[in-house]
């Protein structure tokens, strides 16, 4: 055909896809391949994690998300057989250089999971422990760093009263706005969140999601998710992974309405296997 | 548009085809309302005027369920993608669809009032004019039940040729007013007939554009290519 459709094709592109602004990489992850003993789980990954926006990670179960996520932290460490390769640049260090101080990297860099994992302690200690392992606080300080936190997790109006009752009479929803708090008070300048609505109800839910939108003012955050809607509402890009790769990334609302890989779009409209 | 694999829901599937084919169904009763117009023009037919006038009601009633279903479909199905893409479009469609309905009905009332005149007109132009509308409005559908976007580029760009019709037509019925005030009524009538036409090109030209960017994932660009317009530049005042 002739050029006026090459052209409009280009043009096209422009107006279909609402810029949304993706801001420079906190973490720039080039070349990652993960193993689980033989089993190569994440094939040369190629992905920026914005500074201070929201990266939705979707795609089928076993699809290498959640693992990506570990790595980001370095969860694996604790297994042995697991091993990491290639880069995961934040401001100028490698996370997965075996040299990388793992308590320094995970005060960095928080994780909240699928399932609420609250401490068996009161409120006010679920917040405190975290801290106290990398911080020394006075009393009072304390006090101000677990109001903040609370206050910063959506939390604190509900809990104040309660803050030396145990954490576990909290509902679902709550002990996960829990954990998130607890993650943010160690002031860390990344969060991942691992299917982090996946118990709770859908009001809980939209708090959470809620409270995501908020917290990306101060936290660049990744979230793994098997809800395509809450990556199209919480997300502003988002990464669609398939058997260990990543497929394709883009503003969430150009993924969502005109994806550029077969793969995506058959994920994304459900007709997948 | 059914180029796709089956969905893992086999319902959707079902849903998108009655959409199509909601769509198709509208789009056949439409363009034989425009034919019928034509024929109501072109040979006086009473018969023909009546009838696309009553078809309109139909018209209407299929606007409605499609735009019903659409929003069913929103609200249940939640449809990204491609499929997003097309329900989306079955929703621009359908109103665009109404509208040639509206102006087919129009032209056949106006046939009606033509008729009591003595025909003195040439009526190629016009002729010509139906035929191409006619011809677009069945290729775009086409284009619609087969996902075909080349197809509906095709017909994006033919609408030039509709435009060039009505700026002659234009002129010539303007020539006649001219050289004797008796023919105002009639070639005002005549008028808006092709201006009609025109519309109707147009929306046609808008459900190309649809069918595109519901196939494709791409708006086509703004300009699309327009005839000169010299019925402007006869209305538009001096400087």
């Amino acid at each position: 055909m002739s050029t006026t459709i090459e052209q409009s094709s280009t043009h096209g592109g422009v107006q279909t896809r609402p810029e949304t602004a993706i801001n420079t990489a906190k973490i720039d992850i080039e070349n990652l391949d993960f193993f689980y003993g033989e089993h190569r789980a994440l094939k040369s990954i190629e992905l920026k994690l914005p500074n201070r926006q929201v990266t939705g990670m979707i795609g089928p179960s076993g699809c290498g998300k959640s693992t990506l996520l570990r790595v980001l932290n370095r969860m694996y460490d604790l297994y042995p057989g697991q091993r990491a390769t290639g880069k995961a640049m934040m401001d100028g260090q490698n996370i997965v250089d075996p040299g990388v101080d793992l308590n320094s990297l995970r005060a960095r860099i928080g994780m909240v999971f699928q399932k609420p994992t609250p401490f068996p302690m009161t409120i006010f200690e679920n917040i405190a422990f975290g801290v106290k392992l990398h911080e020394k606080l006075s009393k009072s300080e304390m006090e101000e760093r677990v109001e903040w936190s609370l206050n910063r997790g959506a939390l604190w109006g509900e809990v104040k009263d309660r803050l030396h009752t145990s954490a576990m009479g909290l509902s679902g929803g709550q002990q996960q706005r829990l954990c998130i708090a607890r993650t943010i008070a160690v002031r860390p300048e990344v969060i991942l969140l691992d299917e982090p609505t996946s118990a709770l109800d859908p009001i809980s839910t939209l708090k959470i999601e809620e409270l995501i939108d908020e917290l990306k003012n101060d936290f660049t955050i990744a979230i793994v998710t098997h809800n395509m809607q809450q990556a199209a509402r919480c997300a502003d890009q988002v990464a669609f992974f398939y058997l260990g790769e990543m497929v394709e990334v883009a503003p969430a609302a150009q993924l969502f309405t005109a994806p550029k890989e077969k793969r995506t779009q058959d994920y994304v409209t459900g007709r997948f296997g | 548009m059914s180029e796709q694999s089956e969905h893992l829901v086999k319902s959707f599937d079902n849903d998108l085809k009655k959409l199509t084919d909601l769509l198709l169904r509208m789009g056949g009763i439409v363009e034989s309302q425009v034919s019928m117009a034509a024929e109501a023009i072109l040979r006086h037919d009473a018969e023909a005027a009546t009838r696309t006038v009553e078809e309109d009601l139909k018209v209407d009633a299929l606007e409605r369920e499609i735009e019903q279903f659409v929003i069913r479909m929103l609200a249940l199905r939640q449809p990204m993608a491609a499929d997003l893409r097309l329900v989306v479009a079955a929703l621009k469609v359908t109103g665009d669809l109404e509208r040639i309905g509206d102006y087919a009905s129009n032209v056949a009332k106006r046939s009606v009032v033509l008729a009591q005149f003595p025909a003195g007109y040439a009526m190629g132009g016009l002729s010509h004019m139906t035929g191409l509308v006619r011809e677009q409005l069945r290729s775009v559908m086409d284009a619609l039940g087969h996902a075909d976007a080349e197809k509906a580029i095709e017909v994006w760009r033919s609408d030039r040729a509709v435009d060039d019709i009505y700026n002659t037509i234009f002129r010539e019925l303007i020539t006649y007013m001219m050289e004797d005030p008796r023919n105002i009524t009639p070639c005002t009538h005549l008028l808006f007939i092709a201006k009609n036409l025109e519309r109707i090109g147009d929306h046609t030209t808008n459900i190309a554009e649809t069918i595109h960017y519901a196939v494709k994932g791409e708006v086509l660009p703004d300009a699309r290519p327009k005839g000169t317009s010299a019925a402007f530049a006869i209305v538009r005042p001096k400087e």
